[in-house]
């Protein structure tokens, strides 16, 4: 049984994951052909580099994660502090399903909605470019947020609730009290926040391609008109990079918080060991 | 001895969600004292501890702090100081820097910083833990970083809310003692709150007895123990048979069918009381020789000695003896005239004191629930 179990669980992550190892393999290939590996290269890598546009595309992801990263871990964290002290739970519960709502939408719902928004307030206003680097990042900062307030909000509902008074009693000023006890206390919650803001954000094609004008294209929009014309070996090779990127990312985040969870675990198991020693004597 | 007020509560009352949580509390609190808020679970306790030290307004009345009233003085700006019921240590901070805490908010000299907190760790028996995580100390020793972490502050007064709760017994007892020295060293006011009777017997100067938001019996541990001025008072410390009884004449109680010789007077003629006897004050004599007589009807060892259930005109006592006797056995029992407590006739008259319905087990029971009700 348990045999059976470890083969299936192997074929399925292989299965998962075989289309992707297949890309990155084939972005060394040192041909263009589609079919057979006819030996080990960078050239795709090479050609790569050269390419203005893919530069311009990249430059214009980082900027755009990074900025949406920004601000959706501010307006997220600012959301949980202001509704950490809230007692009615009906109304947080109605807040959590607003801001679960984004994260459950179709992407092509989310992204189709927000470009109609744009180009009616953009009509409004008599702009020229309805659609450019600024509704992007309106439009990834929207849905980064809820990802930020769910690592973040938690966070406070761990932390002992007397923490702040303690803060106080030994002389702190409320806004004191934030910063030196409240804040380091969810902090590892902003920064998993940021990272998976950052991801989604490098990430997102569907959204993007709604909500982005001619003249602000980001990576995924690149591969993708680049796709219809013919698929080069190189957007394997941009696509091998984004994967490595992510996954990077991935694990980062999900190592400062498993960290946090290993330290618990181990304080746990030792008061628990005193505790019985504290007991015999 | 003449001793300054440091704290007074004026007719405060406080209400939660329009339900009245404390009413009309009036006390003070002499410096240098250790008193205890001694009532059991919800009667208000931590409540009264967040007023003085400002986490809560009093919907009503005055907190004066050394003849000030401090109703408008936010917690940051009290010299109080908190020992909170689960510690409230600072999980980022290690041992060294939850103790400095406070004098690093002074903005003190790191040598200074540094002196005042060794000098702390010693006073509690933490030396060398200064590079220590808070979360992998153990309960007690958690216990004794908040407590330094207060002390360090050299606040007037130190509220401490039930800060032995979560250790066990032994080491509540070790910490019971060192407390105590530390509050007697030191010369800090404590204000200390608990619902273990025996805790607050032990350890304090002054004992307030709490109910249902209302102080029942302020005095030291041997008057609440010994005069209990209400059967809820006399209930909630120790074991107490409380029965109905009747001041035929000063120094004449007439209770369980019988007329004892007792040593309260200035009760009206006549007038309706509630009696007081300690278990441990009834001697077990023969039949022919005792004032009362009763079947036993049940009989645990207790180590020390053992407590016998008596059914006297169907009323069960408690008493503890050092002397055997077998259920069934029909015995006598003597009282000496200052083992009768007299007291006038309360709200509380006739809800407590048969022991009736006691088991080891059932008692076993409702510790059970008072631990979850934590
Ligand atoms: N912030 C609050 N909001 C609502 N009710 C409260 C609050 N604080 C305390 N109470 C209620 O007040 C009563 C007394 O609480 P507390 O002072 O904590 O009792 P104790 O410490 O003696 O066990 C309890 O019934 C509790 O539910
Ligand atoms: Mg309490």
């Amino acid at each position: 049984m348990k045999t059976i179990n470890k083969i299936y669980t192997v074929l399925i992550l292989f299965m998962l994951y075989a289309p992707i190892l297949v890309l990155m393999l084939f972005s060394f290939n040192s041909t263009s052909n589609t079919g057979v590996f006819t030996g080990f290269s960078f050239y795709w890598y090479r050609e790569l580099f050269r390419s203005a546009a893919a530069f311009a595309a990249l430059k214009n992801t980082l900027v755009l994660a990074i900025s949406s990263a920004v601000l959706s871990t501010l307006i997220g964290t600012m959301a949980a502090i202001g509704l950490r002290k809230m007692r009615n739970k009906y109304v947080k519960g109605l807040i959590t399903s607003v801001t679960n709502i984004p994260m459950m939408n179709p992407d092509i719902v989310t992204g189709i909605s927000m470009m109609l928004l744009f180009v009616f307030v953009g009509t409004m206003l008599g702009q020229q470019d309805k659609l450019n680097f600024w509704t992007l990042l309106i439009a990834h900062t929207t849905f980064n947020i809820p990802y930020v307030y769910l690592n973040v909000s938690p966070k406070f509902q761990q932390m002992d609730k007397h923490l702040p008074e303690a803060a106080l009693d030994l002389g702190c000023t409320p806004l004191q009290a934030f910063f030196k006890v409240e804040l380091p206390c969810i902090f590892s919650g902003i920064v998993t926040g940021f990272i998976i803001a950052f991801t989604m954000s490098l990430d997102d094609f569907v959204i993007s391609y709604f909500c982005s004008g001619s003249d602000f294209q980001t990576l995924p929009i690149l591969i993708y008109s680049m796709t219809k014309k013919e698929v080069t070996p190189d957007i394997y090779a941009l696509s091998t990079l984004m994967i490595v990127a992510i996954l990077t990312l991935l694990i980062l985040s999900n190592l400062s918080g498993s960290k946090e969870e290993r330290a618990k675990i181990r304080a746990l198991r030792k008061k628990r060991a005193a505790a019985r020693k504290e007991a015999k004597a | 001895m003449k001793q300054e007020k440091v704290i007074q509560l004026q007719n405060i009352s406080k209400s939660f969600d329009g339900e009245k949580i404390l009413n009309n509390i009036n006390l003070y609190i002499r410096d240098k004292e250790f008193i205890t808020l001694l009532g059991p679970s919800g009667c208000g306790k931590t409540t009264m501890l967040r007023l003085i030290a400002g986490f809560e307004t009093p919907d009503e009345g005055t907190i004066l702090f050394e003849g000030k009233p401090i109703n408008d003085v936010p917690p940051y700006q009290r010299s109080v100081n908190t020992v909170f019921q689960k510690y409230a240590l600072f999980p980022h901070l290690n041992v060294f820097e939850n103790i400095a805490f406070g004098l690093r908010l002074k903005k003190l000299p790191e040598e200074q910083i540094r002196k005042q907190v060794k000098d702390m760790l010693a006073l509690v028996n933490l030396k060398g833990f200064e590079r220590r995580n808070v979360e992998r100390l153990s309960g007690g020793q958690q216990q004794r970083v908040a407590i330094a972490r207060a002390l360090i502050n050299h606040p007037k007064v130190l509220l401490l809310d039930e800060p032995l709760a979560a250790l066990d017994l032994k080491l509540r007892k070790d910490m019971q003692v060192e407390l105590k020295n530390m509050q007697k060293r030191t010369g800090i006011t404590f204000i200390y709150v608990t619902h273990d009777q025996e805790e607050a017997l032990s350890m304090s100067d002054t004992v307030m007895v709490i109910a249902e938001g209302e102080i029942q019996q302020i005095g030291t541990p041997t008057d609440i123990y010994n005069e209990p001025v209400n059967a809820f008072v006399a209930d909630f410390i120790g074991e107490s048979n409380i029965l109905d009884g009747v001041m035929t004449a000063d120094y004449k109680a007439t209770f369980s069918g019988h007329t004892f010789d007792c040593v309260d007077s200035g009760f009206e003629k006549n007038e309706k009381v509630d009696i007081v006897v300690r278990p441990e004050d009834v001697d077990v004599v023969p039949c022919e020789r005792g004032m009362l007589v009763g079947d036993v009807t049940g009989v645990t060892f207790k180590g020390v000695h053992y407590e016998i259930i008596v059914d006297i005109r169907g009323f069960k006592w408690m008493i503890q003896s050092t002397d055997y006797v077998a259920p069934g056995d029909h015995i006598g029992l003597s009282i000496d005239p200052d083992a009768i407590h007299v007291m006038k006739k309360s709200r509380f008259s006739n809800m407590f004191g048969d022991y009736s319905s006691f088991s080891d087990e059932l008692e076993k029971l409702s510790d059970l629930s008072e631990e979850e009700n934590e």
